[in-house]
């Protein structure tokens, strides 16, 4: 399949990020046709129109979101970019942050205008210095021309943004946890209701959209949500930035229609590297379940991985071939989030170190078969009891490999000589 | 220790400046912890001391943000700071051979600083870099895919830099 060139269409340009050359290619007249020709309540419509839902993970509907902070009168009130883009095998978001930064500072002046908000906040990963001074130098670029600051081009919009580091952990991606973290505490998450658009940041109302979802919306207002809702499933539609990583011969970021196959995602990557042979993939990054082989035609989108048994999340796609040892692939993704894990609640923060425990257990050699069942067990509790998202979804590599490659986890608990996983059968 | 001690003129400019950046005086905690360490190469207890009488905020809030996040350390670090990512894309492209290779080419574990101060070596999760595994980010720079051969050259060109 083709690749797409909407979001991705400025990054290859020379000097890409400076406002003069954004200006050259489409830039800032999306904002300008928001603010002169037409109301809040018609942005937001061509958004809703435009069926985008959240590039972030979570796929919540943009144009819903922001009608229900539009609904809320209480001032000031904010728009926050999650920039914190932590989940491990994503970087999408940094190819807008370092090659396109107006185009999200553009999307958060439309989305303020929007939902009448104040100021903007752009939490971005502290592991992206260099890209946290690209948007400082894009913000002040804006300013200048005036395209952020009081009166944008003449309007009553008085809006702009302050770029704010994270400094490394995980759970800042959740919504919640990121407000807190920006207020300065540690990133813990809160209870929901009440959500941000009507509780965020010092307790106002806030809008928390990706980056990813913030770029589209220049888009949106230029060609409207009809065009928008026309690319891809057209159930869950648009351009979605993949990060596909692991054994495939050109890893990187591809702009593809959502719904597009992983089978063509990883030909789009070169292939499979050296010629292996696939054997699984997580599409949604480390809190996915995995895909096996015979699910490799199944459309990259928030409705057709559901309907398997997965999720796309920020479509942070990984893939595995025939050599890759699952069990191990588990331990490591279960080491991260233990080490993640902020700790708030019981089933997340001691749960994680007892999956993990009982991983390495098995990895040693000294681990039983009922200990798959113990396993089973104890990432049942953690996703039926964890205080938000990210724990809840922490243990899916754990129970999905379990699920899909039990006799590599059997190989290692009766000590047989590993060929079955190094052919990647399936038991 | 007085503030004169502890900070020169310009140094609290810049913090008095960082910090009207927010109404929400919390707000500014982290960009202030993140100033400190560039300036300092870690945050000491009476540097944190300061930073929250400042924003009028409880000392303990500050120490537990500071030891909250992975970037920040309170402790001495080496000059350079090598992260190595060890999350799956980077595992499976030879991660753990890229710290072994490191534990002994600069003769220290995992946590631990050269004799001369000059780097110190930890494990990190994702950094984002996964389409360049295995992946490491030194100071704030990230590299990748590296080998023991790379990064040979890698740590010289490091060597030689403030």
């Amino acid at each position: 399949m083709s690749e797409l060139k909407i979001l991705t269409k400025r990054a290859g340009l020379p000097d890409s990020v400076k406002i003069d050359t954004y200006l050259a290619n489409d830039g800032y007249k999306a904002l300008t046709k928001a603010l002169k020709e037409m109301t809040p309540a018609q942005v937001r419509d061509e958004v809703l129109k435009s069926k985008l839902r959240g590039r972030g993970g979570a796929g919540f509907a943009t144009g819903m979101k922001w009608d229900f902070a539009s609904k809320n009168t209480t001032k000031p009130k904010f728009i926050v970019c999650n920039a914190d883009e932590g989940e491990p095998g994503t970087f999408k978001d940094r190819v807008i942050l370092k090659f396109d930064p107006h185009a999200l500072l553009e999307g958060m002046a439309i989305a303020a205008f929007a939902v009448d908000a104040d100021h903007g906040y752009i939490y971005i990963r502290g592991e992206y210095p260099e890209e946290a001074q690209i948007l400082m130098d894009a913000v002040k670029e804006a300013e200048e021309r005036g395209y952020l600051g009081k009166n944008i081009l003449g309007s009553k919009l008085s809006f702009t943004i302050t770029v704010h580091r994270g400094a490394g952990a995980y759970v800042c991606g959740e919504e919640t946890a990121l407000i807190e973290s920006l207020e300065g505490s540690r990133g813990q998450s809160r209870i929901r209701p009440p959500f941000p658009v009507n509780s965020g940041y010092r307790k106002l109302p806030t809008v928390v959209n990706n980056v990813e979802s913030l770029s589209c919306v220049p888009h949106i207002v230029l060609n409207g949500g009809e065009w928008f809702a026309g690319i891809g499933n057209p159930e869950c539609p648009g351009p979605k930035l993949f990060s596909i990583s692991g054994a495939v011969e050109k890893p990187g970021v591809y702009e593809l229609p959502m719904g597009v196959p992983l089978r063509e995602l990883i030909e789009t990557a070169g292939g499979m590297k050296d010629g292996k042979a696939f054997k699984a993939a997580f599409p949604g990054g480390a809190s996915s379940s995995c895909m096996d082989a015979s699910e490799i035609d199944t459309g990259l989108d928030f409705n057709s991985l559901a309907a398997i048994g997965t999720m796309l999340g920020s479509g942070a796609v990984m893939i595995l071939d025939e050599t890759a040892d699952m069990v191990k692939a588990a331990y490591v993704l279960t080491r991260f989030f233990d080490h993640e894990s902020c700790g708030k609640c019981t089933p997340c923060r001691e749960g994680l170190t007892w999956v993990k425990q009982v991983m390495a257990g098995i990895l040693e050699g000294k681990g039983t078969e009922e200990d798959l069942d113990l396993l089973l067990d104890i990432c049942e509790q953690i996703q039926g009891a964890s205080f938000c998202g990210l724990g809840d979804a922490s243990v899916n590599c754990v129970t999905s490999t379990i699920r899909k490659f039990r006799g590599e986890y059997l190989n290692y608990i009766n000590k047989e000589p590993r060929v079955r996983a190094a052919s990647g059968e399936k038991s | 220790m007085s503030v004169q001690e502890l900070f020169s003129d310009a140094e609290l400019k810049s913090i008095q400046e960082i910090a009207s950046r927010y109404e929400e005086p919390g707000s500014a905690l982290m960009p202030l912890l993140h100033y400190i360490q560039q300036i300092r190469g870690y945050l000491g207890e009476d540097e944190m001391a300061f930073i929250a009488d400042f924003l009028g905020i409880t000392r303990v809030r500050a120490y537990e943000v500071a030891t909250y996040y992975t970037l920040y350390y309170t402790k001495p670090k080496g000059r350079h700071i090598i992260q190595v990512c060890r999350n799956l894309s980077c595992t499976m492209a030879g991660a753990e051979g890229i710290v072994d290779f490191l534990k002994k080419e600069l003769e220290i574990e995992v946590g631990g600083t050269t004799a001369d101060g000059m780097f110190s070596l930890v494990e990190v999760e994702c950094i984002g870099s996964c389409d360049k595994a295995p992946a490491i980010m030194i100071d704030g720079d990230h590299h990748g895919p590296v080998t023991p051969e790379s990064l040979r050259e890698i740590l010289n060109t490091y060597r030689g830099k403030p």
